[in-house]
């Protein structure tokens, strides 16, 4: 699929985002919502009335943020239902409701707007960030959320050394933690070594979201700078120690026990009711009657009242709920290919529309040879690029396009996808082309012009040419319907190749230890160039599967690993450069340079654009919008504001 | 007696080291662990754990250490305070999520026994004592059904005919406004009207088996000289059947009790993962494949110390049902 779509609708999404952008500088400047005016959820009304709650008025900031709604401004009520996996599944509500940071995505994954933070100044070289807080805002338990808080989320939890044992590599850099200061109650100030022109980026997405996700007056109560009697406290909770008990209680960004605990104070739009545990057979959150955000008609948001997220061990219940009509938007666990037909055929009787996902990944398969492979001969083969590039003319894409993904994809290298402003040609397209003479000649011309009786070529040792390339079945099974093809075309090249279907666990084991010859994994970049470069250079510890030691060379700054071929340093040295320019249109120019080397050197091999994914809304479910980005940086559908969906009657 | 089962008692501690070293061992022994399977389990979403946390997770976890190490520490804890540690991923005691799970096991388990052997029993007997009479086909042939068809596959057959159908919520043990109500008659009766399901297709597949079994058995008893003498002293023939050879014939029954025990944990576990039964078997699943060593762990030191409880009980049972059989 091309991505001409989303780029060409862009434009309404834009007018929209406008819209939004625009009422948040509205109501900053002039307050056109007042808060006076304002409407709350019926429930909320009869709290306020009871005494049991302050009215709207002393909930909302003077000037709350204003959100327009996607369609249409919306009713309250309803219980929006979802599906979790029982195991490691906690970041399946992180997508919905934890979204709440200083800033936040717009719907095309471009650029960040306000959020808590409702505007900010940053200095010249990118390494001083001040950020003005949205005045007024109230955590869930309805204690003002102030600098204060985010002063406290960094420098005493995130800094701790005995919570984090290392910084989060987002907050350190040049080896150094940021420092954050306090300059008034609502403007606080960030501070690092050096220049980190992508922090705004890095701050919308989940990985950023510390420096709101700690309430000073809840969670200082577990930190022994503020509390003198905690050691009584962990013995009375029965905790080991106390960073377990503040973990067990605060959480993090990305561990279940962020959805564990019912008391602790919140940002987002909806609180745990019912916990997110070993035991649970469903997690139930409710709305917050603190949150901070109102439609364009001064609503206060969420429309929903509940989100109910039930557990499922097995995928196929999950899908037996879609199909009749039991959950309302869901595009986790059930969206393989396989599963497909199945949910397009029961579209009527689960009354439901599909959603279909732009993938921010650039590559559906790339293929990583082992350029630092353990044995020298299987080393010095693959890091010939003539062989690369002939194994790559070896395969016929356009018949897996067909087999395997029903001819919804292109063939594909790497590099920013079509309709990115960074969207580099030859990155993308050279050596496509399925043409086997021209490959055979290229290793016959490489030196592996032997072959044994079978006609497979031999190595310059006399052994035959063979390797195996790992692949996970149960994460990817297309992948090894992709291997299988792939496969049978290399042996009409002279190329013995097996197709390893591994555990994951034993994936990635083999991948630290550089046991591997060669691995395959979807191949990121596709819309987040910046914040996954692993397919450009060697960046990724565990991304970069043709050079793991190399990668190690880069993240330990020659500490650790084995050291790179110039192209890559030069390369090391290129993105460092782009990650400190703030200005966008010179960060692609050095990006640019960044691609013409990775487009020469041919490290990494592609079979096809990465195809999108497809997800499910019940038909009274308005407000969502029906195409979004798929990513962990943009972590649908979070940042479509779940907030604002609603339900008909 | 007394002595007998002081003596079992006693070689049961060896045992129980040994079991749970050995179970120790083979949970370690696939490669990678917790934090890799951890980040692989993230990735599989695309989802992306800080650089430096894995690192940070290990050392928190004490991964770093060797395994016997791991192990000592494990089991001190236990023999020590009774700590069966705190399992990685929730963050929460070990034998709290255990025994979490445990009632509802003991429900399920227990009320699929009592409907195996109401139905098992009888027929067994019946299809002996007709043996080859139509009934006895019928029957027959039922019992080869059920224990052809896998149990999950006659779930999720029942699962998608009852949801898509009749448009029934299928799935779990309670309706969704039950779920963590406290218990009432009310929620007792909403328990019963979903039992059924899964006590059924349990069922279905573990009497056949029984019936088998149990027909088998009687038809050893039924021709020898002991019946017929009974019958010639002119017992009628249902008090004849109950007093003799159902009797000698349920010896079997006896010795499976054995295992019914560990089965509370670790039987049913497909059955129990298709039809999202919030028993003990899914999270059992569950760690092993996280590689959630000390929850995992405990599970398996659970499951053999009840089998060799279960094993002792059978023993002792069957020395009282069955005078001819001796302990010494």
């Amino acid at each position: 699929m091309r991505d001409d779509e989303i780029m060409s609708s862009g434009v309404t999404r834009r007018t929209f985002l406008a819209g939004v952008g625009g009422a948040v500088a509205l109501s900053v400047a002039g307050g056109t919502a007042s808060a006076a005016a304002t409407k709350e959820a019926p429930q909320l009304a009869a709290l306020v009335k009871d005494g049991k709650l302050p009215p709207l008025a002393e909930r909302l900031p003077k000037n709350p943020m204003v959100v327009k709604p996607w369609e249409k401004i919306g009713t309250y009520g309803g219980t929006l239902r979802r599906g979790l996996r029982g195991s490691s599944d906690h970041n399946g509500i992180l997508r919905m409701v934890g979204n709440q940071g200083l800033v936040r995505w717009n719907m095309d994954f471009t650029e960040t707007l306000p959020n808590l933070a409702e505007r900010w100044d940053v200095n010249a070289d990118a390494s001083q960030f001040t950020f003005y807080l949205l005045k007024g805002v109230k955590w869930s338990d309805g204690h003002p959320f102030t600098a204060d808080d985010v002063v406290f989320a960094i420098e005493d939890v995130v800094k701790n050394k005995d919570l984090y044992s290392s910084t989060p590599a987002q907050i350190s850099v040049a080896g150094k933690p940021v420092v954050v200061e306090k300059i008034d109650d609502y403007t606080v100030k960030f501070t690092f070594a050096a220049a980190n022109a992508l922090y705004l980026e890095n701050l919308a997405t989940p990985l950023g979201q510390h420096p709101t996700l700690f309430a000073k007056h809840y969670c200082s109560k577990y930190l022994p700078k503020y509390n003198p009697n905690l050691d009584a406290d962990v013995k009375a909770a029965g905790s080991s120690s106390w960073p377990d008990l503040f973990r067990a209680k605060c959480g993090d960004i990305e561990i279940p026990q962020r959805w564990g605990n019912a008391e602790k104070p919140v940002l987002d739009p909806w609180m745990i009711k019912e916990a997110y545990s070993g035991g649970a057979t469903r997690v139930l959150m409710v709305r917050n009657p603190y949150f901070w955000q109102v439609d364009t008609e001064g609503n206060q948001l969420p429309y929903v009242d509940e989100l109910n997220f039930g557990i499922s061990q097995d995928v196929e219940s999950l899908m037996l709920n879609v199909i009749s009509g039991k959950i309302d938007i869901q595009e986790r666990h059930i969206n393989s290919l396989a599963n497909k037909p199945t949910l397009s055929q029961n579209m009527k009787k689960g009354d439901y529309r599909l959603l279909s996902l732009v993938p921010s990944a650039a590559q559906q398969c790339s293929l990583y040879l082992n350029m630092t492979h353990k044995d020298p001969v299987l080393r010095k083969i693959f890091a010939d690029k003539s062989v690369r590039q002939a194994l790559s003319m070896g395969i016929n894409r356009q018949e897996i396009i067909d087999i395997v993904y029903f001819g919804q994809s292109e063939g594909y290298q790497t590099g920013p996808r079509p309709g990115h402003p960074w969207y580099h040609e030859k990155l993308a397209r050279q050596f496509t082309e399925f043409a086997t003479d021209k490959a055979n000649a290229m290793l016959d011309k490489a030196g592996l012009d032997k072959k044994n009786a079978n006609g497979i070529r031999l190595r310059p040792d006399g052994q035959p040419l063979f390797f195996a390339v790992d692949v996970i079945p149960t994460l990817y099974p297309d992948l090894v319907d992709v291997l299988e093809l792939v496969k049978a075309h290399w042996a009409k090249i002279g190329v013995s190749m097996k197709v390893n279907t591994i555990e994951r666990a034993l994936y990635y084991t083999r991948g630290d230890d550089n046991a591997h010859d060669a691995q395959v994994w979807p191949g990121p970049g596709g819309l987040d160039p910046m914040l996954d470069p692993r397919d450009f250079f060697a960046f990724h510890p565990q991304g970069s599967r043709y050079a793991i030691p190399w990668t190690l060379w880069y993240t330990s700054n020659g500490a650790k690993g084995e050291e790179p071929p110039e192209s890559q340093k030069k390369r090391f040295k290129l993105y460092d450069e782009a990650r400190s320019t703030a200005d966008v249109n010179k960060r692609g120019a050095i990006m640019k340079q960044l691609f013409d080397i990775t487009a020469e050197e041919f490290e990494v091999m592609g079979i096809c654009l990465a195809v999108g994914g497809f997800g499910v809304i019940r038909n009274n479910l308005r407000n969502v919008p029906e195409k979004q980005p798929d990513s962990w940086s943009w972590p649908n559908p979070g940042p479509a504001l779940p907030q604002q969906f609603t339900f008909t009657s | 007696m007394l002595k007998f089962i002081i003596k079992r008692l006693l070689w049961m501690i060896p045992s129980l080291f040994a079991v749970s070293f050995l179970a120790f061992v083979l949970i370690q022994l696939p490669p990678g662990d917790f934090v890799t399977t951890y980040i692989a389990t993230l990735a599989s979403s695309n989802e992306v754990v800080d650089q430096n946390t894995a690192a940070a997770l290990r050392e928190r976890f004490g991964l770093d250490q060797s395994m016997l190490v791991q192990y000592l520490k494990w089991i001190w804890g236990i023999l020590s305070r009774g700590d069966f540690g705190i399992s990685f991923e929730w963050q929460q005691p070990v034998s709290g999520l255990i025994w979490e799970r445990m009632a509802l096991t003991l429900v399920l388990a227990l009320a699929s026994l009592i409907a195996t052997w109401a139905i098992a029993l009888p027929i067994g007997v019946y299809s002996a004592v007709k043996k080859y009479s139509i009934g006895d086909y019928a029957f027959t042939a039922f019992t080869f059904f059920g224990l052809s068809i896998p149990s999950f596959l006659l779930a999720l057959v029942l699962m998608y005919i009852a949801a898509v159908e009749f448009g029934a919520d299928v799935g779990g043990l309670f309706s969704p406004e039950f779920e963590t109500a406290p218990w009432s008659i009310a929620k007792m009766l909403d328990l019963l009207s979903r039992l059924w399901l899964p006590v059924a297709i349990l069922a279905v597949s573990s009497t056949a088996s029984l019936i088998r079994v149990m027909r088998a058995n009687m038809l050893d008893e039924l021709p020898k000289p002991y019946v017929t003498t009974a019958r010639a002293k002119g017992l009628s023939e249902f008090r004849l059947l109950i007093k003799y050879p159902l009797r000698i014939a349920l010896n079997p029954f006896i010795s499976t009790i054995a295992w019914l025990l560990p089965n509370l944990i670790s039987g049913s576990v497909v059955v129990a993962i298709v039809l999202n039964l919030p028993t003990a078997a899914p999270l059992l699943l569950q760690a092993l494949m996280a590689q959630d060593m000390y929850l995992a762990g405990a599970f398996v030191l659970l499951i053999c110390a009840l089998t060799l409880i279960g094993s002792l009980i059978s023993d002792i049972l069957l020395a009282l049902v069955d005078p001819r059989i001796r302990l010494e």
